[in-house]
This record gives structure tokens, C-alpha cells and sequence, in this order.
């Protein structure tokens, strides 16, 4: 048996990282590797700065690739994270960050930053998509708030999809923007880790009012913003709800039946009987908010 | 397809990358430089280098063309002698990016013993990082200071062959390839060089390690100029194989010593980072560059 003999406690992200890399990468670049995280370990910082660029030069840039049974152990060493869509050079990269003295605080927080504003594009998505496995979360909110006001939707993607970072680490307000931003940018929630445990009313309020005004202009609102907005839909939600419902496309009917079955109150129950078909469906567990976020992403 | 391997980007208007898509410009290099300016303190040094290895290449992708960079501090600057410090060792942050394939542009503008110095400290770093180098050669006394730029970067034992000599003219073109040098020219009006004479000087020297930039900037300048003097030699004689060298190959070559410059990266974009991470989603968000062909006067004088 393959976990007979394994340890009770996990292995560290940084641990299976640099396992994965083992079969991967060719020895010379491994051992290259290997003498930058020594450096960086012994508190080199130009040997970080040089080693965080350099490495997918050195290591490669293919995709990682990790198997299902690794995927397991990731989520094991740390809940909710993702490394599926990781390159080897990010691997590379996440390494070098892990391995920054870490204990005091503000030298290790002052290095991230200067990685953090000496990044480009892919360096930025390497730094967000580590995010989760960094030590000092508290020290890493404001910058990954400010890392969603960018308008390069990819560098979005990387803080705001398959990463248990902002579920944990936001506050209500900064959730709220996130989810908000991400409808206007054209950017899926249902990637987003928490989305359906974080929905609160102050966010369903604004989607509602979002809605509204979109449909005032006649301009089409994203299906995926039912979600938010179905466990607490009010008077003009449910309004805005039946008319998509009756006249909408099949994803956008799809979403809203999705949506009134969260809501849970009769006037809902009574829009949701007007399409027996739509309804029955549902009742099969055929309808899914990831089914209508793929359908909505489509092309 | 041509390459544009000297052009200041972030100067230019989303209307010019369209042009130059159109025009069949696939690559382009941004060298780092002055503002017209002067900066007034480190951190405007960092934001700059920021966008040329970030925003400006994800703006140039937008409209379909590859953005590269290279790295350096340049000569006018190296006379703030406080500020050059700073950005000296700022450096090791940015020349290890994915898109830096030089350091430079870096050179004399006024030939100071500030500037010497700099050039120097850069010499060093191209040299320990096995980067090309880019060297402006200065608009005055330009001769005397190309020449003095070639014998600095001997004494420092840069081989010629890892080195870029970029504004040249009939004065001192022979002595830069003589002595082994890539020997690049700005087609600039008014100033720098003219793709009438460029013509002339292709026809004397060849197409080995000859190469043709804008440097179109904030200046009344012409981000179209490479494929408008490519354009001209070929409707002078200039044999297409030289045509192809002079606006393409040569900058590939000379520049892919960084290994960070390489056709494959335009011709077959590899799904690697940007779009695996964003699972088949484009960054293009619809654009297209435009379909107008501007008629303009080919010759740049």
C-alpha cells in the first residue's frame, strides 16, 4: 500500500513541490535550484531577486501537470489549494518565496513586496497564485486587494479563482468588490473557493440593483449573478427574476430557476412552476451553477 | 513579417500598434530610456521599468504583437549621479524577467565621467547575467563617442558579437562592423538616418549584422518605418533575403543570445502561463487591429 508507511502529519506544500519537480526537471537546473533556495534561505536577496526571474529559464515553463493523487496531497498539506494549472517555473518560483526567513516579520513582508512591485505579468500570477501558502496572511490582504484592481483579467484570475485566499482572508467589503468587479470584467465566480458560503446581503443588494439598471438599458446581465443574489431576493429581484425567466436565453433561464429554487419563498416557488419542464429538471440535479457558468463562458 | 527591435512603446497610441500589426510587425524590443525629462526620483525609475515588463507587454499583445524590453539606466541620467545609484542597484530586479533580452540602452549622451561609470557598472552585469547589450551612441560628437563606447566595452571583455550599436550613420558604420559589432540604424526623420539612405547603405555593406529600427518614441517619429524602408529596398533592387535580414533575422539573432527572443514565441505562442491560466479565455477581449492601411509618403528623410 502506497500510505502505509507515510507519516501522520502531511508533507509541507514546500516538500511536495520540490518532489514534483524531481522527475521533471533535468539535474543541472535542479541543483541550480536547490543552491538558490540555500541562498535564499541563509537571507541572500539578491540571489531572491535574480533566482525569481530567472527561474522558469532554468527550470522550464511547461505546465506542471500534477496527477490526481497529487492534487489529493496538495489539498491535504493545505485545504483548497490548487496547483493544477501551475507551470514548473512557478513551482520554481514558489519555492524561492517559501523559502524567505520568515520569522521576523517585516524584512520577510518588506522582500515580498518588492517582489510584488518588481513583477511582471507571469511573476504576478506566481506571486498571487502562492499566496495561500505564505506565512503572514494578515501582512498579504491589502496586497492582494490591490492586485484586483487590475484590469489584465488573467492576474485577477489568479487571486480571485482556485485560490482560498480571499474566502479566508477578506473582509465582507473587500469579498463584496471582488465578486462585483469580477461580473463587470467578464471574469466566472463559480472558480471562486467560498462563493456560494460567502454570499451576504449587502452584496446581494448591489447585484440587485446591478441587475436592474442593466436590464433598464436593455443590456444583457451576466447568468452567474443570480447566485449571489437567489437567497436573498426581494420584491424587484423577483421582478427582474420572472421576466428573464419567460423571456431569457436557455442559460439565463437555467440560472434564474437555479437561483429561485435558493430563494425559497412561495413567490419564488410560484415563477419557478411557471416552466414545469425547467423546474423538473432542476428536481433531477441537472441544472448546476458550474453548468451555467461553462454555458456563460462558452467561446 | 518584420521585427522592430528598437521602438519606445509606451509613447505610442493603441493606433500605432494597429498600424504596425497591419503592417506586418510581429515583434517588437522597448528600450529602456529618458522620458524626455528628466526623472525626478528613483521610484519613477521603478514604475517605468514596472510597465516595460509588465503592462506594456500585455498592452502590445492585446493588439496582437509580442513585446520584449531590455533593461538599463541611460546615459543622460547617469548624470544624476544620486538617482543613478539608486536605479544601479535596482537593476538585479528587473534584467532577470522573462521579456528583458539586453541591457540597455545604454551608452554616452554628454561622454561624462559620470556616464563612463555607469556604462561601465552595466558592461559588468550584461557580462555576469550573459545578456546582450544595447548601446545608444550619442547625437554629438557621435563618432568619437561610438568609437570610445566600443573600446570601453573591450577593455571590459564583452565579445563584440553579444553587443548592439544602435544609431549608426554613414560615418560610422564601416569601424562598428569592422571591429564585429551588430550595427543598427534608426530611421528617424529629420535626424538619426532615412530609409532613402538606408537604402544606399545596404546596397555598400550587405545585410550581415545590419539592422533597421524606428525608435519611434514621443518625437515626431514613424512607428511604421522598418516596414517602410524594407518597402523601399525592395522596390530598389535590394534582394528579398537582405530585405528579410535587415528587418528581422539579424535582430532575432543578435538579441536571441539572451535565449529570451526566439520565433517560436510569435510563430507557434505556446500555451504555456498566461493562456493555461486563464483556460481558453483570450486576453483580446475582441479587439482587431484595424483594416485601414494608411496612405502615406514611403520615404522617411
Amino acid at each position: 500500500m502506497l500510505f502505509e508507511n507515510r507519516d501522520k502529519t502531511p508533507p509541507t506544500p514546500a516538500k511536495l513541490l520540490r518532489g514534483w519537480l524531481e522527475p521533471i526537471v533535468a539535474d543541472a537546473p535542479l541543483a541550480w535550484l536547490d543552491h538558490q533556495i540555500a541562498a535564499v534561505e541563509s537571507g541572500d536577496e539578491s540571489a531572491l531577486y535574480l533566482a525569481f526571474g530567472f527561474a522558469p529559464r532554468k527550470v522550464g515553463k511547461q505546465p506542471l501537470e500534477p496527477s490526481a493523487l497529487q492534487l489529493d496531497l496538495a489539498q491535504e498539506a493545505r485545504s483548497g489549494w490548487d496547483p493544477s494549472r501551475w507551470s514548473v517555473g512557478q513551482a520554481a518560483r514558489t519555492l524561492l518565496l517559501l523559502s524567505i526567513p520568515s520569522e521576523d516579520p517585516a524584512p520577510y513582508f518588506a522582500r515580498l513586496e518588492k517582489l510584488f512591485n518588481a513583477a511582471e505579468l507571469n511573476e504576478s500570477v506566481a506571486l498571487f497564485q502562492a499566496l495561500p501558502l505564505l506565512p503572514h496572511p494578515e501582512l498579504l490582504v491589502p496586497r492582494a486587494i490591490d492586485g484586483l484592481r487590475t484590469n489584465v483579467k488573467f492576474i485577477f484570475a489568479a487571486i480571485a479563482h482556485h485560490n482560498p485566499f480571499p474566502e479566508e482572508n477578506f473582509s465582507e467589503a473587500a469579498w463584496n468588490q471582488m465578486v462585483l468587479k469580477a461580473l463587470f470584467i467578464g471574469a466566472e465566480l463559480d472558480p471562486m473557493i467560498g462563493i456560494d458560503r460567502r454570499v451576504n446581503p449587502a452584496l446581494a443588494e448591489m447585484l440587485i440593483d446591478y441587475a436592474h439598471e442593466r436590464r433598464a438599458a436593455a443590456r444583457p446581465i451576466p447568468p452567474e449573478l443570480w447566485r449571489m443574489v437567489g437567497p436573498f431576493a426581494d420584491a424587484t429581484a423577483l421582478e427582474d427574476m420572472a421576466a428573464l425567466f419567460a423571456a431569457g436565453t436557455e442559460v439565463e433561464q437555467a440560472a434564474i430557476a437555479l437561483a429561485l429554487a435558493a430563494s425559497a419563498t412561495d413567490e419564488a416557488d410560484e415563477i419557478l412552476r411557471t416552466k414545469p419542464q425547467l423546474a423538473s429538471q432542476l428536481d433531477q440535479g441537472k441544472l448546476t451553477w458550474s453548468g451555467v457558468c461553462a454555458a456563460a463562458y462558452a467561446n | 513579417m518584420y521585427i522592430d527591435p528598437h521602438i519606445h512603446c509606451s509613447s505610442r497610441t493603441t493606433d500605432d500598434y494597429e498600424r504596425m500589426a497591419e503592417a506586418g510587425i510581429v515583434a517588437v524590443i522597448e528600450p529602456a530610456f529618458w522620458l524626455g525629462q528628466p526623472r525626478s526620483n528613483a521610484g519613477s525609475y521603478h514604475d517605468y521599468f514596472s510597465s516595460l515588463v509588465g503592462f506594456e507587454r500585455f498592452r502590445a499583445a492585446q493588439f496582437g504583437i509580442k513585446h520584449y524590453c531590455t533593461i538599463g539606466l541611460n546615459a543622460k541620467e547617469a548624470n544624476n549621479e544620486r538617482l543613478a545609484e539608486e536605479v544601479l542597484d535596482m537593476l538585479p530586479l528587473f534584467l532577470a524577467k522573462e521579456n528583458v533580452v539586453a541591457v540597455g540602452e545604454i551608452g554616452f549622451d554628454d561622454m561624462t565621467a559620470a556616464e563612463e561609470r555607469a556604462l561601465r557598472v552595466q558592461l559588468d552585469l550584461a557580462k555576469e547575467l550573459e545578456l546582450p547589450v544595447m548601446i545608444h551612441t550619442p547625437h554629438r560628437n557621435k563618432k568619437r563617442g561610438t568609437y570610445r563606447s566600443m573600446d570601453i566595452i573591450e577593455e571590459h571583455g564583452v565579445a563584440p558579437h553579444m553587443v548592439v550599436i544602435d544609431h549608426n550613420n554613414e560615418e560610422t558604420a564601416k569601424e562598428v562592423l569592422d571591429r564585429g559589432y551588430w550595427a543598427a540604424f534608426t530611421i528617424y526623420p529629420k535626424t538619426k538616418m532615412g530609409n532613402q539612405r538606408m537604402v544606399e547603405i545596404v546596397k555598400q555593406y550587405g545585410s550581415d549584422r545590419i539592422i533597421v529600427d524606428s525608435s519611434a518614441d514621443w518625437g515626431i517619429s514613424d512607428p511604421l518605418a522598418v516596414t517602410k524602408t524594407a518597402n523601399l529596398m525592395l522596390s530598389q533592387g535590394i534582394a528579398e533575403q537582405d530585405v528579410q535580414l535587415t528587418c528581422y533575422k539579424n535582430a532575432i539573432d543578435a538579441y536571441n543570445q539572451s535565449g529570451q527572443f526566439n520565433e517560436a514565441d510569435w510563430l507557434n505562442p505556446t500555451p504555456i502561463d498566461e493562456q493555461k491560466l486563464f483556460e481558453g479565455n483570450s486576453v483580446l477581449r475582441g479587439q482587431r487591429p484595424d483594416t485601414n492601411t494608411p496612405q502615406e509618403d514611403e520615404i522617411i528623410s
